[in-house]
């Protein structure tokens, strides 16, 4: 074809794409001509392409159509048209119906094609095998996998990878050539010419074998031994993705089982400190994710691996290496110290990412000793960076207020001043404003302080939305500070200078000074100026006024209800609330004549909201140190998969949700409608192995009369149903106090589904713990797979299934509690005790017994004493709730030493009420 | 230049015009085998066809392209996919599998019924000869009820793949039929 007519073919088209019926047309019309012309054809298959990657798509039958006439195209011997055709049966495989008829055509050509075109036969053909063809292809990957040339060879073993889901036994037939693909090394046929790359990639194939023989082999912790014994020793893995590869594979295994991480020692320090970077890295990552088994000195080498890759050239290692550092930052600041020099001079790194977490990770690791000088760094530093960066470093100094809540002076004028500094988006000042409310919020001692320097911005700020919040602020703590005069004047001024959506929020604010207790002169100073504010201009305004008027003079002879009204004691739960207030305008049963209800919507008083968003932080916080572990359970492979996830929604979603999720549930049941509402209800209990066959949670509501169970339970099998499932509880056989009352069975459990079953009690008077022993009972069916439904007439067998006991304790009664004062708190409660608990052979670590306390107890954890450092092996563990029922506080302090023959504990509980505190105290299940 | 003129008096003869013929029939038959007894004149191990196998091949000067297409209950519904321009039909039967005989005439007088297939030409192979208790020619003739085709040129070859025998002989006859109607 001559360059004119060429550009004369490609002119019809240069623009747009292709119209999508003439390509239909065309396509069916030349691929059905004798002889067929390659060059056409090629072309016509190239627009199809393009059109189906741009997200077109045909109808099942015209697709069809379109594969079949394609298909013809199998008689004529053109190589590239070959190449062609495939990509486009592998694209219409999955629109269109009928593609194993293509089958033998390929197969033919995978054994007798030419070389050119095997790779693309093999990836085709996956795509058109289905369960009951793919055994007939073994053969052929099993040639292909071990044929000399690497990219047929890779070609088979990624698609292998796709084979996995539809034939996983017949990939299994050939893991012998994978394992001889991986110890052959195949050199490319570009050899003659070739430059260092192309003999660099030629070893790729040996990383898609290692790739898929880890797949097949996960879960099989010998079989991954012996890989890793196979593949580590000489020098067999040349291609240093397939070394990453078993980096990771040994990761997954020392995850399964950390017994086998003394056994590794040596092979993890030999990658650590030798070999090409990216393998170190790997590395670096498994020892810091299973951090808390390392011995001491190989952890020591990783800091120092990582110390080394900070200075590295290549950008992307300095990054990879800071970020890892940062979070290790999160649970060893102590560790990390040493790379500070380092991370110093990187706060200068022209990658801004780098510099960012650089400064991050040094905020982390600075002690109360070196705060103020670090500040002093980021002070000249944070002026050089974008707004988004800013924002990040905001967030840390955020945390650090939690952290040190002692070194308050500094962090608030260095808020302060970069709040009053010129530069600086919105996003950057909301942060700011973000961080000084959470220090004001937790470090009571910062308040007044805080406050003024708040005044003092406020005099000069462009963002209205902030200044709002401020002037919120500022009516709800100003009351109750010493000197609230202050903050009166600063709020009026607000009132006679800015606009009318700040001079609104300014009137709500100083209508709260009215009611000030400390200072009876402000009230009427108060009514002055909002009769003043009763003449503005705008409406909002002038109504605002007008109501606080109206409720400080109801407060002179009712003083309770103006009270509610201007200074409420609590607020809506605000997800539920949006949730009823739609329900109410979608149903809206008899033309809004009935009044909206709020009754039902949990109400929160200004401590618990502390308290959920201080669990809210704390859990981000834990997420993000715990990101590693999680990552891994998905490597680990497709069939845990499901559970995993499922695993980290229950941790991850919000705990009022989930309560919420669940009085939904109950609220479903007829038979628990005389039940009441839930008062409490406990976190799900895992009481399985991960791995079981069926996986139980159990989740403990507490009625007014009543205790419900519930239990969650997941049907991992894959064709195996379980009719009339009854959990059976066996209460300890001292305890006639509780009474069964009912049973609820799941009808059906059909395979991957999860049901809940409930058993109901009478709510014992005392708060002693009770144990459940639990068995479920339930007839298995054999599932047709093809229809998911039971074999007919088949009746099943009766089975049972025993899972751990469930515990109803006295941290059931307690839902967690938010106090500032921890230590003054716990002097003022009246009732103590002390018990010691002494826990033999337990290899958990001081972390995982904080977590459990914290589930078990229901408190709260104060004072951040929820982090351990890995270091000590020794804590303190503070807690704080309240009990449901009577509001009783329960404060524990937990002190625990970890030695070579156990844990010793010693908890130390004061409550309001006697012998609730003797109950949870000496009943603490660990 | 040698091959341009040679190109040209190709087509002066319509030699380079490709002949498309199906081999059809139920599963086991031999039909791969026949196709590729044609193509490399050898046997060759085959498996059941998922699909079909496509050669082009040149016989006395003609070329060509021969259709064998799986016979599988589940792949003989897509059979009329492919019978647009088809010249010849070559149906292959297993004389051996007498229980069969009445699905593989029932098979057969439905394809012919169809539209586009009403000019082809029908050459049946008797197969598999070979073997003990095979049918001859003449009673796989009655057993598909060939007798009953009208307007249609159509033959009947005793044949053995395995041996080669019978197999050019009734290639000889469909494509001096083919050669008749359609040049």
């Amino acid at each position: 074809m001559s360059t004119h007519t060429y550009k004369k073919f490609e002119e019809s088209n240069a623009g747009g794409l292709p119209d999508k019926m003439t390509v239909y047309q065309d396509c069916l019309n030349e691929f059905n001509e004798s002889p067929v012309s390659p060059k056409k054809c090629r072309l016509l298959l190239s627009r199809l392409l393009k059109l189906l990657s741009h997200g077109d798509t045909f109808p099942p039958n015209e697709a069809t159509a379109l594969f079949f006439s394609i298909s013809k195209l199998f008689q004529h011997p053109n190589n590239s048209l070959r190449q062609v055709v495939y990509l486009a049966i592998k694209e219409l495989c999955m629109i269109s119906e009928d593609v194993l008829m293509a089958t033998s055509s390929i197969m033919k050509d995978v054994q007798n094609g030419s070389d050119l075109v095997k790779p693309n036969a093999i990836r085709s053909l996956t795509r058109v095998l289905d369960e009951s063809t793919a055994f007939s292809a073994e053969r052929l990957f099993k040639s292909a996998v071990v044929s000399k040339d690497p990219s047929i060879s890779s070609a088979a073993l990624v698609s292998s990878y796709h084979l996995l889901p539809i034939a996983e036994s017949t990939v299994r037939r050939y893991a012998n050539e994978m394992q001889e693909t991986v110890s052959d090394l195949k050199t490319h046929q570009h050899t003659g010419s070739s430059t260092e790359y192309y003999r660099g990639s030629s070893y790729m194939s040996q990383y898609h074998a290692l790739g898929l023989l880890c797949k097949l082999k996960s879960h099989d912790k010998v079989a991954m031994m012996k890989l890793v014994q196979q593949f580590s020793s000489g020098n067999i893995l040349r291609e240093q993705l397939a070394q990453i590869q078993l980096v990771r594979l040994v990761h997954e295994l020392l995850v399964m089982d950390n017994q086998l991480i003394p056994e590794f020692v040596p092979l993890l320090s030999n990658w650590v400190s030798s070999g090409r970077q990216s393998v170190q890295l790997e590395t670096c990552k498994l020892i810091s994710a299973l951090a808390i088994h390392m011995p001491t000195d190989l952890f020591d080498s990783m800091i120092r691996t990582l110390q080394m890759m900070l200075a590295v050239p290549h950008v992307s290692f300095r990054f990879a290496a800071v970020r890892l550092l940062n979070k290790i930052s999160m649970s060893a600041p102590e560790k990390i110290v040493i790379c500070n020099p380092e991370l110093e001079s990187l706060i200068n790194d022209s990658n801004r990412n780098i510099s960012t977490y650089a400064i991050t990770t040094l905020l982390k690791t600075g002690t109360s000793k070196n705060i103020s000088s670090l500040i002093n760094t980021i002070t000249k530093f944070i002026h050089d960076v974008s707004d988004d960066f800013k924002v990040i470093i905001i967030d840390c100094i955020r945390t650090l207020s939690l952290k040190f809540p002692g070194e308050w002076k500094n962090l608030l004028s260095f808020l302060i001043d970069t709040l009053k500094s010129a530069d600086g988006g919105f996003q950057f000042k909301n942060s700011i404003a973000e961080a000084l409310f959470d220090l004001i919020h937790y470090v009571p001692e910062s308040k007044e302080q805080a406050l003024e320097h708040l005044c003092d911005f406020i005099e000069d700020c462009e963002f209205s939305e902030i200044l709002v919040r401020i002037l919120h602020l500022l009516g709800k703590e100003g009351p109750n500070t010493s000197k609230p005069s202050l903050f009166v004047r600063h709020n009026y001024n607000r009132v006679v200078l800015d606009n009318s959506i700040i001079r609104s929020a300014a009137v709500s604010a100083l209508s709260k000074f009215a009611l000030t207790k400390g200072d009876p002169t402000l009230g009427p100073s108060i009514e002055i100026l909002l009769k003043g504010i009763e003449i503005d201009h705008d409406d909002e305004v002038r109504d605002r006024a007008t109501i606080a008027l109206k409720l400080i003079n109801t407060s002179k002879t009712d003083p309770i209800v103006a009270e509610e009204f201007i200074k409420p004691t609590y607020g809506y739960d605000l997800y539920a609330l949006e949730s009823k207030l739609a329900q109410y305008l979608h149903e809206n049963p008899d033309g809004f004549t009935s009044p909206f209800d709020a009754s039902t919507i949990p109400k929160y008083t200004e401590d618990e909201i502390k308290a959920i968003e201080l669990k809210e932080r704390q859990q981000k916080m834990l997420a993000a140190t715990e990101g590693t572990s999680v990552n891994n359970s998905s490597l680990a492979g497709d069939s845990s998969a499901p559970k995993a996830t499922q695993d980290s929604l229950i941790e991850t979603s919000d705990d009022e949700t989930l309560s919420l999720k669940y009085a939904e549930q109950i609220n479903a049941i007829e038979e628990f409608s005389s039940f009441g509402t839930i008062i409490n209800s406990s976190k799900p209990v895992s009481l399985t192995e991960p791995e079981a066959e069926f996986t139980v949670f159990g989740v403990k509501h507490l009625f007014e009369d009543h205790v419900v169970l519930q239990f969650n339970i997941t049907n991992t099998l894959k064709d195996v149903g379980l009719e009339n499932v009854v959990v059976v509880c066996n209460t300890e056989a001292d305890s006639n106090e509780i009474e069964e009352e009912f049973t609820i069975p799941v009808d059906r459990l059909l395979p991957h589904e999860v049901a809940s079953c409930y058993v109901s009690f009478k709510r014992p008077n005392k708060t002693a713990t009770y144990g459940f022993f639990n068995t479920i009972n339930f007839t298995t069916l054999e599932l047709d797979p093809a229809t998911n439904a039971p074999f007919e007439g088949d009746e099943g067998f009766q089975d049972e299934y025993e899972i751990d006991t469930l515990y109803l304790q006295a941290g059931d009664h307690i839902k967690p509690y938010f106090v500032g004062n921890f230590s003054a708190v716990l002097d003022e409660l009246p009732y103590e005790q002390v018990a010691v608990y002494n826990l033999k052979q337990s290899n958990s670590s001081l972390q995982d017994l904080v977590n459990k306390l914290v589930v078990s107890t229901n408190c709260l954890p104060l004072e951040n004493s929820q982090f351990v450092s890995s270091e000590t092996n020794s804590h303190t563990l503070k807690l704080f709730g309240k009990k449901v029922f009577t509001d009783d506080r329960v404060a524990l302090v937990v002190g625990m030493i970890k030695s070579k023959k156990g844990t010793a504990l010693k908890v130390q509980c004061k409550c309001d009420d006697e012998s609730f505190c003797v109950d949870l105290a000496n009943e603490l299940i660990l | 230049m040698g091959n341009l003129f040679s190109s040209m008096f190709d087509r002066l003869w319509g030699v380079n015009k490709e002949l498309r013929i199906l081999i059809l029939g139920l599963d086991g038959a031999g039909k791969t085998t026949i196709l590729y007894r044609l193509q490399v004149g050898e046997v060759v191990t085959t498996k059941p066809t998922i699909g079909f196998n496509v050669e082009t091949l040149t016989y006395k000067n003609l070329k060509l392209n021969v259709w064998d297409l799986g016979g599988q209950t589940s792949i003989r519904p897509y059979w009329r996919c492919y019978y647009a321009n088809t010249a010849a039909v070559i149906f292959v039967v297993d004389s051996t599998d007498k229980d069969r005989m009445a699905i593989a005439s029932k098979e057969l007088h439905m394809m012919l019924q169809e539209e586009e297939l009403q000019d082809a030409a029908l050459l049946v192979f008797a197969n598999k000869q070979d073997q003990p208790g095979a049918l001859s020619a003449s009673e796989v003739s009655k057993e598909l009820k060939l007798a009953e085709l009208k307007d249609r040129s159509w033959s009947i070859v005793a044949s053995s793949a395995i041996k080669g025998e019978g197999i050019t002989e009734g290639l000889d006859w469909l494509i001096d039929v083919v050669k008749e109607e359609q040049l």
